[in-house]
């Protein structure tokens, strides 16, 4: 087995609040990726994945701090890093962001080659102006094909909704990073550019261009076209993690199992399923907790949900956090 | 309403709100515990210490007598100004842009129009031909009637963007006609927006009323915050180091103007809660 | 055809909005001194028929009855009288299209107070103080104002407590207000720098240092009476600007992306300044309004003191002249403004590409 192009240990992360206490948004998260692989993320609003985000780009800014844990990139540690050793270092050449919203994430009054210069020159020493653009127009011939010359000399207004989100894939994975993030990379999207987005993800995918993929999203069914293994998040922590068949086909935590009955699935194989919606809220992470995280919302929960804590332990070949799945 | 609970948290809003109320008051009770008078008093430009707190003007008045009456007329002529610049500004844009169209880009042509078209021109032609008649009122009138602009805009984007939200849509589609849309749904939320607008304009018409007297354009027969400062110029007080003849009328437009600064400010920091100081 | 030249179909679509305004500000012009029952127009007819004038007066009178041909003329150009002696008025209509065409040619009559002198002669010598003053004033005041609002924007903290309520305060104050106080503590307490005047009063102007250095002197209080407040303004305005900027989508991802910070300054400033300058625009008729009254303040012989001197000697040819040159004035400061925009931010031709407006 090949060493693991992103490793996470043990991340626990905080944030500081005004009046001094902290808020646990992450809690002993640990994950491997290797090359080719593309793990999903899916969970609710609130359930700490754009905390988890910024702790495994190493963006450690105030108020967030991380309480425990390592994040590697090939082998390099993102802990203890000052913002300017991140800055240069890291984003974008090691780890990469593909945000929410891509479409509305570039400068309206800079033009996309000028802003995909600025990646190259803020990371490299003594960049060649001239040699920048033919490298950027070589790039962008891999996804645009003849329209990449149209596309680099436009501003954002100029292309569409597709064009800009397949820009921003682009200058996020510039610099061939190790591991990208892409957060909700197809959502507001019409099927058809939808298909070409993720088209473009595994083609760059395939040619080296980026070795790893975290996508997150709140589809589960979107996510398993996509991903090769996924992970459920809630309140901070992973409650179940294996491959995307076991996770869209025999979910075991009740959470996983009510996210994909709160979904329906047109897919074949699959019993339609009665749209169920989750009640409640997930709990604040301000105090600590005891007992299962979810227990206050889960439908089968039992007494002892509320007291002993629940670890990850292996049941069919994936991890599940909670002592009574089946 | 937890709106005013959280403006009342803001120094800005209390400060602000203190002093224009303060201002205000005194304007409007002063004259009950002070004997105002525009006789005669004394020497031209006497200064402080004769009796009189303030000192005398270049007709022998008391400053302080003068200074009540021209507090009290700038605020009306504010107040008048503001009345109706906000409303004919909300008017126009409510109505163009939550309607959109043909009738938003009429009205956007006409407020276009009225934006390039110095107010301050418009000011001058009128009062430079009206050798009688220029009341306080008028004078109010005008500024309001040509001041509308800005807030015209303002409202037409709110306006606009309100036109798409769910909760139009819905009423929308239960029949009511557009104008009772209008006051049900659209007005409520914008009540707070236009009373920011309004104290905006309260300034701007106080401080184009003391910029027309500055000139010698100002209300005729009366004592306005710009009458005293043209008064001052004319009679030469400026060159001759006689502080009180401005000083106070120019403290008291710059405090008005800030005050109502203050807590618009305040208020966009309420709705916009970036702005407060993290 | 024109389709092929976004830029050029821009500025002649606003060029041609802007001459329409001119043509509106023209009849304006022309229609607001006559609203009133008591206006000057009617005082003049009623003097020019009554006799009550001197010789002076009635020459002056009858040359502006003549020029704005407010009354009709025979062939040889003289005035047609009725039976009691008093002139016959001109309709309304074909006054109006005189006013139409003296504008056009440049001719904006005869100034009453300095006749036989030209209206326009009188602008032509006040404008170039007033554009002197004013240009650079109004340029930079914008410039310094916007770069300290967006540094207030973006370091927080300290600066931000203290500038912030001063560049309020100083927002306060209007332009002449503020250069009474500068000449009260600088000119007078002071004696620093002169109170009044374009220039000292024993010097004739010529292409010398002396006059240069004497203009430069009499220059810098109404200059700082202007430029202050103004910066302060713009600073307030940009730093809620940079405030709400610092928040959207493409800066979030800059900083993602991990770019320098000076470019994200950059970024920020570049498009913070695009609402900016369209509020430049908005207020660019009162801006130039306050700061012809501060010119009245200073007696800097630009156009405000010309239409003090006009207001207060009632020499209407000189009001009307001055408020349309003041009016031109603004529309070209407005028109470049709008093609400034019009450049800098991608999104106001895109949109016009788009069938738009």
């Amino acid at each position: 087995m090949s060493k693991p192009v992103f490793e996470v240990e043990n991340l626990s992360l905080h944030y500081l609040t005004r009046f001094g206490s902290k808020v646990h948004a992450v809690t002993d998260v640990s994950f491997e990726m290797q090359q080719g692989e593309i793990l999903g993320i899916a969970g609710e609003s609130g359930c700490g994945k754009s905390t988890l985000v910024n702790g495994l780009m190493g963006l450690f800014i105030p108020p967030l701090y991380p309480s425990a844990g390592d994040v590697r990139v090939a082998g390099e540690s993102l802990m203890n890093r000052s913002e300017e050793d991140v800055r240069e270092n890291i984003l974008s050449r090691k780890v990469s962001m593909i945000p929410q919203g891509a479409f509305n994430a570039l400068n309206p009054t800079r033009k996309v080659k000028d802003i995909a210069a600025d990646v190259i020159t803020a990371h490299e020493k003594s960049a060649d102006r001239s040699g920048t653009y033919e490298r950027l127009a070589k790039r962008f011939e891999l996804f645009f094909g003849n329209e990449a010359k149209r596309v680099l000399d436009a501003y954002p207004v100029q292309l569409t909704a597709g064009e800009r989100q397949r820009s921003v894939i682009g200058i996020s994975t510039l610099l061939n990073p190790e591991m990208v993030i892409a957060d909700e990379p197809t959502s507001a999207l019409d099927v058809s550019t939808q298909k070409i987005v993720i088209k473009m993800i595994f083609d760059l995918l395939d040619a080296g261009i980026f070795k790893s993929m975290i996508f997150i999203t709140h589809e589960l069914p979107l996510l398993r076209h996509v991903a090769n293994n996924i992970a459920i998040m809630y309140a901070g922590e992973f409650v179940e993690k294996g491959t995307a068949e076991q996770i869209v086909f025999s979910p075991k935590h009740p959470y996983t199992k009510a996210l994909m009955g709160a979904m329906l699935s047109a897919e074949p194989g699959q019993k339609s399923r009665k749209p169920v919606a989750i009640e409640g809220a997930p709990p604040s992470l301000a105090k600590e907790i005891t007992g299962c995280r979810f227990a206050a919302r889960c439908p089968v929960a039992r007494p002892e949900c509320k007291t002993g804590k629940q670890n990850l332990r292996m049941l069919d070949d994936r991890l599940v956090r909670c002592d009574y799945a089946e | 309403m937890k709106l005013l609970r959280n403006l009342l948290k803001s120094p800005m809003f209390v400060i602000g709100m203190s002093l224009f109320f303060g201002t205000l008051l005194f304007a409007l009770l002063a004259p009950l515990f002070y004997n105002v008078t525009l006789d005669r008093v004394g020497e031209q430009y006497m200064s402080s210490g004769s009796g009189y707190i303030l000192g005398t003007d270049h007709l022998g008045r008391d400053y302080v007598s003068l200074l009540i009456k021209g507090l009290r007329s700038s605020l009306y002529v504010g107040f008048v100004a503001g009345i109706i610049a906000t409303t004919v500004g909300t008017l126009i844009g409510i109505y163009g842009g939550f309607k959109g169209g043909l009738i938003d880009d009429m009205l956007n042509m006409v407020t276009n129009l009225f934006i390039v078209i110095p107010q301050f021109v418009v000011l001058v032609l009128i009062s430079s031909s009206m050798q009688e008649g220029r009341s306080l009122t008028l004078i109010g009138l005008i500024i309001g009637c040509t001041g509308w602009t800005w807030s015209a805009r303002s409202v037409r984007a709110q306006a606009s963007a309100l036109r798409s939200r769910d909760h139009i849509a819905l009423a929308r589609m239960n029949g009511d006609n557009t104008l009772a849309v209008l006051i049900k749904h659209v007005l409520p939320y914008l009540l707070s927006y236009v009373f920011m607008i309004f104290i905006m304009q309260i300034a701007s018409g106080i401080l184009s009323e003391s910029a027309i007297s500055m000139i010698g354009l100002g209300p005729l027969d009366t004592q306005s915050l710009g009458i005293i400062l043209n008064d001052a110029k004319a009679n030469g007080a400026l060159g001759d180091g006689v502080w009180w003849a401005f000083i106070p009328s120019t403290l008291l437009i710059t405090v008005i103007v800030f005050a109502l600064y203050l807590i618009n400010t305040s208020m966009e920091g309420v709705f916009n809660p970036r702005l407060r100081r993290e | 055809m024109l389709k092929q030249y976004p830029t050029a179909r821009f500025i002649l679509q606003r060029g041609g909005w802007y001459f329409l305004t001119f043509l509106v500000a023209v009849t304006i012009n022309f229609f607001l001194p006559r609203l009133g029952d008591n206006n000057p127009v009617d005082i003049i007819m009623g003097k020019a028929g009554s006799g009550l004038s001197t010789e002076a007066a009635k020459e002056k009178e009858e040359a502006y009855l003549k020029e704005f041909k407010l009354v009709k003329l025979n062939d040889a150009g003289e005035i047609v009288r009725d039976d009691v002696g008093k002139p016959v008025r001109a309709s309304s209509f074909e006054q109006f299209v005189n006013y139409v065409k003296m504008s056009f040619s440049g001719d904006l009559g005869t100034s009453f107070q300095k006749y036989p002198k030209k209206v326009l002669d009188v602008i032509l010598e006040a404008v170039p103080w007033t554009i002197a003053l004013q240009l650079p004033t109004i340029a930079f005041g914008w410039i310094v104002g916007n770069l300290l609002g967006a540094l207030a924007a973006y370091r927080r903290g300290l600066f931000d407590r203290f500038f912030f309520p001063g560049a309020l305060f100083l927002s306060a104050i209007p332009f002449f207000v503020f250069g009474m106080l500068l000449v009260y503590v600088f000119a007078v307490i002071l004696g620093w720098f002169p109170a009044m005047g374009g220039y000292a009063s024993d010097i004739i102007p010529s292409f010398s240092f002396s006059f240069f250095g004497s203009v430069a002197y009499h220059y810098v209080l109404p200059f700082f009476s202007i430029f202050l407040i103004l910066a302060g303004g713009q600073a307030i305005g940009m730093r809620s600007m940079g405030i709400y900027e610092l928040g959207t989508d493409y800066i979030k991802y800059a900083k993602w992306l991990g770019l320098k910070e000076g470019r994200i300054l950059m970024y920020l400033f570049r498009n913070a300044m695009l609402p900016q300058l369209t509020g430049l625009a908005l207020s660019l008729g009162t801006m130039i309004g306050g700061a012809l009254i501060t010119e009245m303040i200073f007696s800097y012989p630009g156009l405000g003191m010309a239409m003090l001197t006009a207001i207060q000697n009632n020499d209407y040819p000189m009001i009307q002249g001055v408020t349309l040159i003041i009016t031109v004035c603004v529309l070209i400061a407005n028109f470049t403004v709008d093609i400034l925009i019009g450049f800098l931010d991608p999104r106001v031709k895109a949109g016009l590409q788009m069938g738009g407006n």
